[in-house]
């Protein structure tokens, strides 16, 4: 065997077990946690006893957990729909327009993804506590979102560029040709021809304001989501229903973010 | 591809699409963040804020050595995820962006998948294993390695903190360096080779290279996001050892100081903008020199 293969059989090893060792260290705490749903005893320790659903039992006879879940889908859903939306337009002006001050518009639409959530949290919390001052209200549902928004807003506005990067334009100028109006092409040609991006876009913001802890945290007042609801747990003793909690958050989450990739990039390679 | 257009700042489609998140973040970004610098300047009284301008925060900000440690903490600890994630994640960026063709989109929805779930139950699966009476210290004893009653001491470490740093930021450094692969030309790769450059050359001076711009930006944003970090910290550490984010945390929820709270945040932001801007300042120097 000649250097340059052993060379490349090096290489490739390093990179395939790479691999392989990365995808184990990303599902070991996941199927940890789907695993200990299943226990029998009382206790986080492993082995466990004999395999149970009572714990799933237990889940769903927790009040606070219906709670949680409706809040957490309430604030999801609600970020979802104006995070897409802002960050959709925004993505127009971010890829397509130059002009003056385009790098403060760009810095200023990047900041919050480069700024750590929890000071962000923070921020908010003072933020929203003067305001509340000023026009009387306290801190709840809908500060999470407004918090939700501002976070997430550019993580769907790059996604939606990536897609409008890719998008033909001729497209837009022979539909204007025909007579149609701005609004007329962006409703007819343009938004249809973005909105794979927009969808997976809107499916990632979902999924993270749905697992978002930090601003949640700060600007809940005292509405629980399941991030929430299950960090008080863990700090007040570990409570052996969370596992079933984990694992019945897993399931659609893949799910989800299979049918966001998938539906990109059938999309992606179409244009 | 889209074409770019020119637009002067009277335009109104400009203003319709430019406009609606720009105000978003002046009003829930900036406007908070001048609230933060003005907090710092007045003192709590009754754990209310109360609106005397003075320095007195920042004096005790200066004369603590305690919060400067507990810097000197979170710098150490932040300075040491970002190297090991480009160091674990470079391989693996550049495997899936030249190797896996068949499984790149499988693999990507798996990594995609296990950075958006939930951070709070992803963390708290690491402190089941590596708990005393976890899954890795179940193995050890089940294949012999240790007796029965070692005790790894694995949870509740910086140790610990550290594998709940890297497990919930390194995709942030796997995606930027694995698009900055995807953009290399071939072109440029088998130039080298056909001047008779190997393997080892070639990836020295055209790949790495090339691939500078993601390694600096993922660099740049693990690091920034992992001054912040407190879940981790929290439950993985155990609190034992503290960091900048729950040191804040605490300061405005246990004990309710705001405006010390807010300078700390400051400080925080400061010495993270600093080292950002020496980054910047080498990442200058380090293309002039590329491109010489």
């Amino acid at each position: 065997m000649s250097w340059h293969q052993i060379e490349k059989w090096l290489v490739n090893i390093l990179l395939y077990g790479s691999m392989a060792a990365i995808l184990t260290f990303f599902y070991i705490p996941i199927f940890t946690m789907i695993a200990f749903s299943f226990k029998e005893t009382n206790y986080m320790i492993f082995p466990f006893g004999g395999f149970s659903l009572q714990w799933y039992v237990k889940l769903f006879e927790h009040v606070d957990f219906y709670n949680a879940i409706s809040n957490s889908f309430l604030i999801a859903f609600f970020t979802m729909i104006i995070a897409t939306t802002l960050g959709t337009i925004t993505a127009l002006a971010w890829v397509r327009y130059r002009f003056k001050l385009r790098s403060v518009f760009q810095s200023i639409n990047l900041l919050p993804i480069i700024f750590p959530q929890l000071i962000l949290g923070i921020m908010l919390l003072l933020w929203f506590s003067v305001l509340g001052n000023v026009f009387e209200f306290n801190t709840g549902i809908v500060t999470v979102i407004i918090g939700h928004v501002v976070y997430l807003t550019p993580f769907a506005m790059v996604v939606v560029s990536v897609q409008i990067h890719a998008f033909d334009d001729t497209l837009e100028d022979a539909a204007r040709d025909a007579g149609a109006t701005i609004w007329q092409v962006y409703r007819d040609v343009t938004l249809p021809l973005i909105w794979p991006g927009v969808f997976s876009a809107g499916i990632f913001v979902f999924l993270l304001s749905w697992g978002n802890f930090y601003i949640t945290f700060y600007l809940n007042g005292g509405a629980r989501t399941i991030p929430t609801f299950v960090f008080a747990g863990l700090t007040q003793g570990s409570i052996p229903i969370y596992p079933a909690l984990a694992t019945l958050v897993f399931i659609p989450g893949i799910i989800l973010v299979a049918v966001a990739e998938h539906y990109r990039r059938r999309a992606l390679a179409r244009l | 591809m889209v074409k770019v257009v020119d637009k002067s700042l009277k335009d109104r489609e400009l203003w319709v699409t430019a406009s609606p998140s720009t105000l978003l973040q002046l009003a829930f970004m900036l406007a908070p963040l001048c609230l933060l610098l003005m907090i710092t300047f007045q003192v709590t009284q009754f754990f209310q804020v109360t609106w005397v301008w003075n320095l007195d925060t920042w004096t005790d900000v200066f004369t603590t050595g305690y919060y400067w440690s507990i810097l000197l903490v979170t710098l150490k600890m932040a300075g040491l995820c970002v190297l090991l994630c480009f160091i674990i994640s470079f391989p693996i960026a550049y495997g899936l962006a030249t190797r896996f063709k068949a499984f790149e989109n499988h693999i990507k929805v798996l990594m995609i998948f296990a950075f958006m779930t939930d951070i709070v139950l992803k963390t708290y699966g690491w402190v089941i294993v590596f708990d005393d009476s976890g899954v890795i210290n179940w193995i050890l004893r089940g294949t012999g390695i240790v007796g029965p009653d070692w005790i790894n001491g694995l949870v509740f470490s910086q140790f610990a903190t550290m594998v709940g740093m890297i497990y919930n930021l390194i995709a942030f450094m796997i995606f930027t360096i694995y698009l900055s692969v995807l953009n290399i030309d071939r072109d440029l790769i088998e130039a080298s080779y056909d001047c008779g450059a190997g393997k080892f050359r070639t990836f020295w001076e055209v790949t790495l290279p090339l691939c500078r711009p993601g390694i600096w930006a993922g660099c740049l944003l693990v690091f920034v996001l992992s001054m912040g970090v407190y879940l981790e910290e929290k439950l993985m550490g155990g609190g034992n050892e503290p960091m900048m984010g729950h040191l804040i945390h605490q300061t405005f929820g246990t004990r309710v100081n705001w405006p010390l709270g807010s300078a700390l945040t400051v400080v925080l932001m400061v010495v993270a903008l600093v080292v950002l801007l020496i980054f910047i300042r080498i990442y200058r120097f380090d293309k002039y020199t590329a491109t010489r």
